[in-house]
């Protein structure tokens, strides 16, 4: 049900029965590792390329959630998911691995709840029972595409940004198999923002408007105060675009509690690991909020959140003919029953 | 990662030092660490005159205060001078070579003179100088390995 | 670059966005830089003397199998995957000597061999050293041209 301008409310509380995690070597070291489901210790992953390891952490991060939630792949309707690489190959790959009537959708990082929120707009309105939506990054096959050879000796920035080597996948259903498991409840799509920003290696400063954005719009059309929420929690703004966007929010007139406002490009990695700004990509948002975020929850640490992925809408082609970044965030709340 | 980077460069200096390790350490060995100041060299027509003219020539060239160490070679036809020149004056190596040889053909014109400040030249310069004092070592090698040094001094990168 | 003029309301985003962003430590990488790029040099150095100690090489000739060696050097770091650690460490200072255009190549070939011999490795290895070719290239060529007429018209 539309409410206000651009947000979704789920009456009928679409379930998240499961969620797979997956995730590489550098995220095994972080801090969120015993969050995960499944961990590499190698960036091939047992593949001759990264493309297909790429691949491999999305389709074992959905059949985790498919086993946990011990449903059959027959009975999923469909499958909702997206990444960076280009024409988002590996999870057209795993479609076709998978064998679901398939979605592929592109949002840059804010992939993760771009499909959860389509996913759970289509089990809300009988749609269909069962949907699988899952979103990944592969860091060296990111690195590759975006920025230079993984093995290139430049110097990032400290505004620079890591991509997540991880998948989270989700199955969102109808109705409930058992109690205790988190339900969406609303979502906000967001619109495209652009500040200007042309530095590709700060990416966190130009997503920081989107997610503002996307954050205030949400609480309008909700007609809620931000204390509604034990958690608000970014996708990959990293230490400036967090910063950023807070500063922004306090102007926007929402008073947020500082310690309620996290960034899951923040929590997945320790503050020793060379990861300069945090950590970024399509699979960061995903692995934290999938994993570690729904664990946390199910244990009654939080009983409501809002997810907010921000991404960045920008090709290395874009970039090089001097456009600027444009930037998008979708926002999903979830709550436990 | 950075200790596995110190220990590459150590082993590469390892390497490349324990090469050197024959048990006997010459001068030429240490040529370019030390000032070995040789003494001039005269291969072939041993006379008194040509012995003068040889340290002159290489009193000369050792007054230039740009350079600190000297080598001279000399046969019946050519003049070898090579020389190490200050390392602050190294920016003005092509003026100093300049230099030098018009002082010295001014000073002798008969003299063919060939004028290098390069390291090899003045290594090779060195262990000419101690081949020499062997007895064994004829004026007819002695003049081959000169030839020698100095078409590896005429040829270019 | 074509300047965009920027919206009133994106110059002050732009304002506050940077307040928060973190400044690249200038000072201090230009130290690293120093000292990396020294070591580098150091390294190149020895080898030379080595090239002139132990084989016929002047100081003249020394200079190509030097920087032969260097390059192969920089093959194995990058292979090994040292070579992108000693980068963000040291910035230029790994970057600039030819060790650093060793490993543009070196990583851009190692990065596309998954795409096949003809068209990853050999299509690719020079994306990101073949801009330094070409322009290097290009201004030696301008410079010899210059040289070239400067000596015809006897100005030197």
């Amino acid at each position: 049900m539309l409410k206000g301008k651009q947000s979704w409310v789920f009456q009928n509380r679409p379930v998240i029965a499961a969620a797979g995690v997956s995730g590489g070597p550098f995220e095994a070291n972080g801090n969120l590792s015993e969050d995960f489901d499944v961990l590499h210790d190698d960036l091939w992953m047992g593949e001759d390329s990264y493309e297909k390891a790429h691949r491999i952490l999305l389709e074992e991060a959905g059949q985790t959630a498919l086993n946990k939630a011990n449903v059959q792949k027959e009975d999923v309707q469909f499958y909702i998911a997206g990444d960076l690489i280009n024409q988002i190959t590996p999870s057209s790959l795993s479609a076709r691995t998978i064998q679901i009537p398939y979605f592929g959708v592109f949002g840059a990082c804010s992939t993760s709840m771009e499909g959860l929120a389509l996913a759970s707009f289509i089990v809300n309105y009988r749609g269909a029972d069962h949907v699988l939506t899952g979103a990944s990054s592969h860091n060296a096959a990111v690195e590759k595409q975006f920025r230079y050879p993984t093995e290139y000796g430049g110097q990032k920035p400290p505004t620079a940004q890591w991509t997540v080597t991880g998948a989270g996948a989700a199955l969102v259903s109808a109705k409930s198999a058992g109690s205790n498991l988190p339900v969406t409840t609303s979502a906000t799509i967001g619109k495209v923002i652009d500040m200007g920003l042309t530095d590709p290696f700060n990416m966190g400063g130009a997503m920081a408007p989107a997610a503002a954005d996307t954050i205030t719009a949400h609480f309008k059309d909700m007609q809620l105060d931000p204390s509604h929420y034990d958690l608000i929690v970014t996708g990959d703004l990293g230490r400036i675009g967090q910063e950023t966007a807070y500063e922004l929010l306090i102007n926007n007139g929402l008073k947020i509690d500082r310690e309620k406002f996290k960034d899951c490009g923040l929590m997945i990695y320790k503050d020793d690991q060379p990861v300069q700004s945090g950590g970024s990509g399509a699979g960061c948002s995903a692995a934290v909020l999938y994993g570690h975020l729904l664990n946390q929850m199910k244990q009654g640490t939080y009983r409501r959140i809002l997810v907010v992925a921000t991404g960045a809408l920008l090709s290395p082609l874009t970039f090089q003919q001097s456009e600027s970044i444009p930037c998008i965030a979708h926002a999903v709340s979830i709550e436990m029953t | 990662m950075k200790k596995r980077l110190l220990s590459f460069i150590a082993f590469s200096l390892i390497l490349l030092s324990g090469c050197s390790g024959d048990g006997k350490v010459t001068d030429s060995d240490l040529a370019l660490l030390k000032t070995t100041n040789p003494p001039a060299v005269l291969i072939d027509k041993n006379t008194r005159g040509n012995m003068d003219l040889v340290e002159n020539i290489e009193h000369d060239v050792e007054k230039m205060k740009e350079l600190y160490d000297v080598a001279v070679v000399k046969s019946n036809g050519d003049t070898l001078v090579a020389y190490k020149v200050k390392h602050l004056q190294r920016f003005h190596m092509k003026k100093i070579e300049k230099k030098m040889t018009k002082m010295l053909e001014e000073k002798y014109p008969d003299e063919n003179f060939i004028v290098s400040s390069d390291y090899k030249i003045f290594i090779e310069a060195v262990e000419l100088q101690e081949k020499m004092k062997d007895p064994d070592f004829t004026d007819n090698k002695a003049k081959k390995k000169l030839d020698k040094i100095i078409k590896l001094k005429n040829e270019m990168t | 670059m074509s300047k965009k003029t920027k919206t009133p309301e994106q110059q002050q985003y732009e304002k506050l966005e940077q307040k928060h962003e973190l400044k690249r430590p200038v000072l201090k990488n230009c130290i690293r830089a120093f000292w990396v790029g020294g070591l580098i040099c150091v390294v190149g150095q020895a080898i030379t003397y080595f090239y002139i100690y132990f084989f016929n090489f002047t100081e003249q000739t020394a200079g190509n199998p030097t920087v032969a060696t260097m390059i192969f050097i920089s093959m194995l770091l990058t292979g090994f995957g040292v070579y992108d650690r000693l980068g963000q460490f040291g910035g230029a200072g790994s970057a600039v000597p030819v060790t650093g255009f060793g490993n543009a190549v070196i990583s851009a070939a190692i990065e596309h061999r998954t795409e096949g011999f003809v068209l990853g490795v050999g299509g690719n290895m020079f994306k990101l050293a073949g801009s330094v070719i070409l322009f290097g290239v290009f201004s030696a060529f301008v410079v010899a041209l210059i040289k070239t007429l400067l000596i015809i018209w006897g100005v030197i």
